[in-house]
């Protein structure tokens, strides 16, 4: 017995998650979600822009893999935008983004019927990272003269008095990748100071709060429960708080091997030294 | 020819740098025409790599089939994979390649949705188990400092779940804390140096002091 809690085979572990997940789903465990305040700030900036029937930027940049993270943010904030009769402007620095973006357009204005052109656009993916967003800054228009349908930008009701980032009331990156803190606020943010929101991975976020602190970004979510968050602000229920009971049963698993891992650790593998 | 492989690149590393770092600080329609057209270029350029990228790989993988190297297999399901998704772009669902891309139907969507998609998120999925059992494995408090990360970790883990404020109600706050705090700490003193480093790094290109990317080796 001692040796097996000493050396827990991983498939036994791998077993232990997987119930984890599998059975908080199926039972469809709810538990009562925490607001934090950088969530929160995106909230209220959502409802500023909307008071005064603004437009704002998203920046998808993510792939498939963080789909299950970021997708639910996508989401979530779409439909407060529509809901809130705020212009939505999406654009990728991801390729990968591109089919995933267009579905989120696409759930979130059937349900609230915004019009493309009128209410939102995707303007599709572009290379260029940091002179991209610089292009944008400087002349909207001359960076993406075209949307991912071929429309012209400076005909689409949306985009024809967006002249550089600046008009936008508002600028959200969501991201798996560099592009909030290599290409957005280096190139963007900094030189033309308009607000800017993020929404990214969880492993991302501890890397963001230097932005924080400094106003460069003024809230942010961060991973499944960042997005859970926000669904909970606008009181509609989706993916993310759904997966809110697996992802605490999951921690709980982890933190409990963590602890009998160093249980055993202290009481035999010191003496056999090293306990791995 | 010496000019051509050595001295060109120094001087247009050179230029290019010195403009672009110019042009931030002259508040010059002029300068920042020159800086529109200097991206620009940037982002063209940046195109054509795209395509060097896709050679790479391709050479790559077609020598692993060459040599029939273990777990050729795969490599050659980069090449079906490239070669389908390039045929169904250009097929455009039946609009063509001079059409803007069809979104909501064709086998270029349906490859993108029921192939990539679940294939790449199975892939991180998988890190849950990994990390799962890594922590077991790996996470013992030999040390003072160890064990401070070890503690931090649980609790910033279960204060950033729903559970966490059901087991304690301060600990949301307390993980928040951790992260406003000690974590933006640590994480401003580290981007501070990796930022005097790029600045360094950069200089040193400009000046040609760095010369590693201009390749080959003597």
């Amino acid at each position: 017995m001692k040796e097996f809690l000493i050396n827990i085979d991983r498939r036994i572990i791998f077993i232990f998650v997987a119930l984890g997940i599998i059975i908080p789903s199926l039972a469809a465990l709810r538990l009562p979600i925490h607001i934090t305040e950088d969530v929160k700030a995106i909230y209220d900036t959502i409802e500023e822009v909307g008071a005064k029937n603004g437009t704002i930027l998203i920046s998808f940049d993510y792939g498939p893999g963080s789909l299950p993270e970021v997708q639910p943010m996508a989401i979530a904030v779409l439909r407060h935008s529509f809901r809130k009769n705020v212009k939505v402007v999406g654009m990728s620095h991801w390729v990968d983004a591109v089919g995933l973006a267009q579905e989120a357009f696409e759930i979130t204005s059937k349900e609230f019927g915004a019009q493309y052109g009128e209410d939102y656009t995707y303007l599709g993916y572009k290379t260029g990272g940091g002179s991209l967003v610089i292009n944008m800054g400087n002349d909207f228009h001359n960076a993406f003269q075209k949307d991912q349908q071929g429309n012209n930008t400076t005909e689409l009701p949306v985009t024809k008095n967006i002249n550089g980032l600046a008009d936008f009331d508002y600028v959200l990156c969501l991201a798996a990748g560099n592009t909030p803190d290599g290409i957005w606020i280096p190139f963007g943010q900094e030189r033309y100071k308009f607000k800017f929101g993020l929404g990214c991975t969880a492993v991302m976020a501890p890397d963001q709060y230097p932005y924080l602190q400094s106003g460069q970004m003024n809230g942010m979510m961060g991973g499944l429960a960042g997005a859970a968050e926000y669904e909970t602000l606008i009181e509609t229920s989706g993916k993310a708080t759904a997966g809110m009971g697996a992802q605490s049963v999951v921690h709980l698993i982890i933190i409990a091997f963590i602890i009998l891992g160093n249980v055993m650790y202290f009481l035999y593998g010191r003496q056999k030294g090293g306990g791995q | 020819m010496l000019f051509l492989r050595r001295s060109l690149p120094l001087i247009i590393a050179f230029a290019v740098g010195m403009i672009g770092i110019l042009v931030y600080y002259i508040p010059h329609s002029g300068a920042q025409a020159l800086e529109q057209e200097l991206t620009t270029w940037y982002r063209i350029v940046a195109a054509f790599a795209l395509l060097l990228g896709i050679y790479s790989l391709m050479r790559l993988h077609w020598n692993r089939v060459q040599r029939q190297q273990s777990g050729w297999g795969y490599s050659f399901l980069v090449f079906v994979g490239f070669v389908l998704m390039s045929i169904f772009a250009t097929y455009n669902d039946g609009q063509g390649p001079l059409n803007p891309q069809v979104i909501d139907s064709g086998p270029f969507v349906w490859m993108f949705k029921y192939v990539q998609v679940p294939a790449d998120a199975t892939m991180f999925s998988i890190l849950a188990f990994f990390i799962a059992s890594a922590a077991y494995r790996t996470f013992r408090a030999r040390t003072p400092e160890a064990a401070i990360l070890l503690v931090s970790a649980i609790i910033v883990m279960i204060g950033r779940v729903p559970i966490g404020e059901a087991i304690y109600h301060a600990l949301p706050e307390i993980a928040q804390w951790m992260m406003d705090v000690p974590n933006l700490a640590a994480k401003r003193g580290i981007l501070l140096g990796v930022s005097l480093g790029a600045v360094a790094t950069a200089l040193r290109i400009i000046f040609g002091i760095e010369r590693s990317y201009l390749g080959g080796g003597e």
